[in-house]
């Protein structure tokens, strides 16, 4: 089989920094080249790299579900890039700042074609420390885009204070407790921590453990990312959080499945948060299946994303699952190791999520 | 059946880069590959020989033979439309500066039409300057002439936009149908029209009174279509097989298909029909190639399948039937001649 070209989606709100990390990507010397999809020929550094212009134009599947809308430019332009295939490493998708995440990681998830000659690698959103708290009050959108990251350049540190970098960082941990967060200036990063990370590779969701639930009982998988583990798991920004019920797992908080409903931080009805939840032992693949599509149809336009790794009885290999809105993918991953705890869990991001139903929903999979 | 039957002569080449187009001359005599590294191969069909001339900066995105019938119109993702001759000659026809022309259609009346992103450009007979034609709700996808050459269909989100070429400034005929098609074919007899939509269905609406069917069950994206002809099927690719819808008497609503050359589960990736008889051409994701006869029902294996082969994605017919061209992505590409047996 032709080995499928990882696809970086870049998301952030206009000025967030996000075209300064396109340069740098296109600029700095990492020895691979890349096919960059922007929506317009602006001030963007061209070397060796193919660069396409195209005009977002989104579609409504026509599959009965409303959600369910798709980027056909991205279709046909990573069908004409897939005739050069040789000549570059890896894809590179530039969305403007207004651009909603979801048409384009569903593109990802939906044409056939697409699906069999790439892979979407990582969401990767750039975050204005500044601006970002305006931004929550007047755009859907940059929400949004943080909700669908798998990594998060939290950029212009040096415009803010610290008191104010915690709060913005606390912020987009109640939005997104997942995501890998790196705090940037001008967008300065070490571009191996955001390009071919798989990210959101069904087999690397397993790497969420260690973010997951934040259970340091747990076994832990430190060697793929030591930079940002030592980040994420420091608590030196959660000095201020005293709520035994967060369940923001940057937080020294060890409970599992507890609820997000007496969140210390003030929530508008409509603010994107996160339901976490575990099982000690399988899931009966049948109550699952059952159970999660039940779930998608009918909040999938709520749900941005969910995830999960799961035990199946008499199964060797780990069960992956996730999706984006109502369109839902799985697969098998990696083996249990020999003695490992078989737990089963399950992550949503969203709106209006009932974290109480959702979570007696997933125990009420558990296999008899 | 390849023990038994005497298969056809067949030139095969290694062109080492993903095979995007393929188009005859109007003799029939050279056939012609374009190429995801920009450039054009030409094969003399009689002496075995190829020529390589250096086309587009990008990939070669579209490609069809020019009315001259001496040459071929090519559309790269350098955004330049390009008349390549026999004679190996190069000739700017357009440029759309950073767009990709990636949908063209040719008519043997001298009608040249191309996308350049929601506006059609058209070459009348003979024209240098294009008449631009659109806005279209989204980028066209594909474009098709019909078969007098009086009109052309282009293929965008929500359905298929039918211009009369003489008239620039009036409105299309719109065929509303929600999604984004992605190809589309007249009928030969200028009775229907088809595309294929990104929720793996075939559309067709009937010019007559715009009444319009949907063809439903494949298991990708239908990329490719022809129909035969006498306009009494139109296939598709997408398939393990030839699938045939029947338009004769009251048309393919409420029946099903015709179905037949099952190979080995391979899904078909693209698909050609004889100019004049019953004879269709399928090419398959694992390279094989394989000829179907629409009277008799049964097909002939051209190319055995492989697992290390790739998949077929241009095809063509000589316009006198004898000739088919194909090539797959990984550079593969053959000739076979039909009159000669091997």
């Amino acid at each position: 089989m032709t080995e499928q070209i990882p696809v970086t989606v870049l998301t952030g709100y206009l000025g967030a920094g996000k075209t300064t990390l396109l340069n740098r990507i296109l600029t700095e010397s990492h020895g691979k080249k890349y096919a960059v999809i922007i929506n317009e020929f602006g001030e963007v550094g061209i070397d060796n790299d193919i660069v396409v212009g195209t005009d977002e134009e989104i579609f409504e599947m026509n599959n009965g579900c409303i959600c369910c809308t798709v980027r056909g430019d991205l279709i046909r332009t990573i069908g004409g890039l897939m005739k050069r295939a040789s000549q570059f490493d890896g894809i590179i998708v530039e969305t403007t700042g207004l651009a909603e995440p979801a048409p384009v990681a569903q593109t990802f998830f939906t044409d056939d074609e697409v699906k069999a000659k790439t892979k979407l690698d990582a969401v990767v959103t750039v975050v204005d420390a500044k601006h970002f708290p305006l931004r929550l009050e007047d755009s859907r959108e940059a929400e949004d885009q943080v909700a669908f990251a798998d990594v998060i350049l939290l950029n212009k540190t040096d415009l803010v204070t610290p008191a104010e970098l915690s709060a913005v960082e606390r912020r987009i941990r109640d939005i997104n407790p997942f995501a890998r967060l790196h705090r940037t200036k001008k967008s300065e990063i070490d571009l191996s921590l955001i390009l071919n990370k798989g990210s959101f590779d069904l087999q690397r969701i397993l790497e969420l453990d260690p973010h997951f639930l934040h259970d340091h009982d747990h076994h832990h998988d430190h060697d793929h990312h030591g930079h940002d583990h030592a980040h994420d798991h420091g608590h030196h920004h959660g000095e201020e959080c005293h709520d035994d019920h967060c369940d923001d797992p940057t937080h020294d908080h060890t409970k599992a499945g507890h609820s997000h409903h007496a969140h210390a931080h003030p929530r508008h009805a409509d603010d994107i948060f996160s339901v976490a939840t575990v099982i000690d032992g399988p899931v009966d693949p049948e109550k699952f299946r059952t159970w999660i599509s039940g779930v998608l149809q009918t909040q999938g336009q709520n749900i941005l994303r969910s995830k999960g790794v799961m035990s199946i009885d008499g199964a060797e290999q780990r069960f992956v699952f996730q999706a984006v809105h109502m369109i839902a993918d799985s697969t098998w991953g990696q083996n249990w190791r020999k003695g490992e705890k078989r737990q089963s869990k399950l992550v949503f991001i969203g709106r209006k999520l009932d974290g109480d139903a959702l979570k007696s929903g997933f125990e009420s999979c558990k296999a008899a | 059946m390849s023990e038994t039957v005497k298969l056809p002569a067949k030139r095969e080449f290694d062109f080492a880069a993903y095979v995007s187009g393929a188009a005859f001359s109007a003799d029939g005599e050279t056939a012609a590959f374009a190429l995801g590294s920009g450039l054009v191969k030409l094969v003399t069909v009689a002496d075995n020989s190829t020529r390589e001339i250096e086309a587009h900066g990008g990939a070669v995105l579209s490609f069809a033979p020019h009315p001259d019938g001496v040459s071929f119109v090519s559309g790269g993702d350098d955004g330049r439309l390009l008349r390549v001759g026999v004679d190996g000659s190069v000739a700017e026809i357009g440029k759309a500066q950073g767009r990709w022309i990636d949908a063209l259609t040719t008519h043997k009346n001298g009608g040249i039409a191309c996308g350049v992103g929601k506006e059609i450009w058209y070459w009348a007979p003979g024209g240098t300057e294009p008449k631009k034609l659109g806005p279209h709700p989204s980028t066209i996808t594909a474009l098709d002439f019909s078969p007098d050459g009086s009109r052309v269909a282009a293929a965008h989100y929500g359905g298929a936009s039918i211009w009369q070429v003489r008239n620039p400034a009036g409105a299309p005929r719109k065929m509303d149908w929600k999604g984004s098609h992605v190809a589309i074919k007249y009928a030969p007899n200028s009775k229907f029209l088809a595309t294929t939509t990104q929720d793996n269905a075939i559309h067709v609406w009937r010019l007559a009174n715009g009444q319009d069917m949907q063809m439903a069950g494949y298991r990708t994206k239908v990329k490719s279509l022809a129909w035969t002809a006498d306009t009494r099927f139109l296939l598709s690719d997408a398939a393990d097989c030839f699938v045939c819808w029947d338009f004769s008497g009251k048309g393919p609503e409420g029946q099903p298909p015709v179905e037949y050359g099952f190979g080995d589960g391979a899904g078909m990736t693209a698909i050609v029909a004889h100019p004049d008889s019953g004879f269709v051409c399928g090419g398959f994701e694992n390279g094989a190639l394989r000829l179907g006869d629409m009277d008799s029902r049964r097909d002939l294996e051209l190319r055995a399948p492989a697992d290390t082969q790739k998949p077929i994605r241009a095809m063509a017919w000589s316009p006198d039937g004898w000739r088919i061209a194909a090539g797959a992505e990984d550079g593969y590409a053959v000739v076979f001649d039909l009159k000669n047996k091997s």
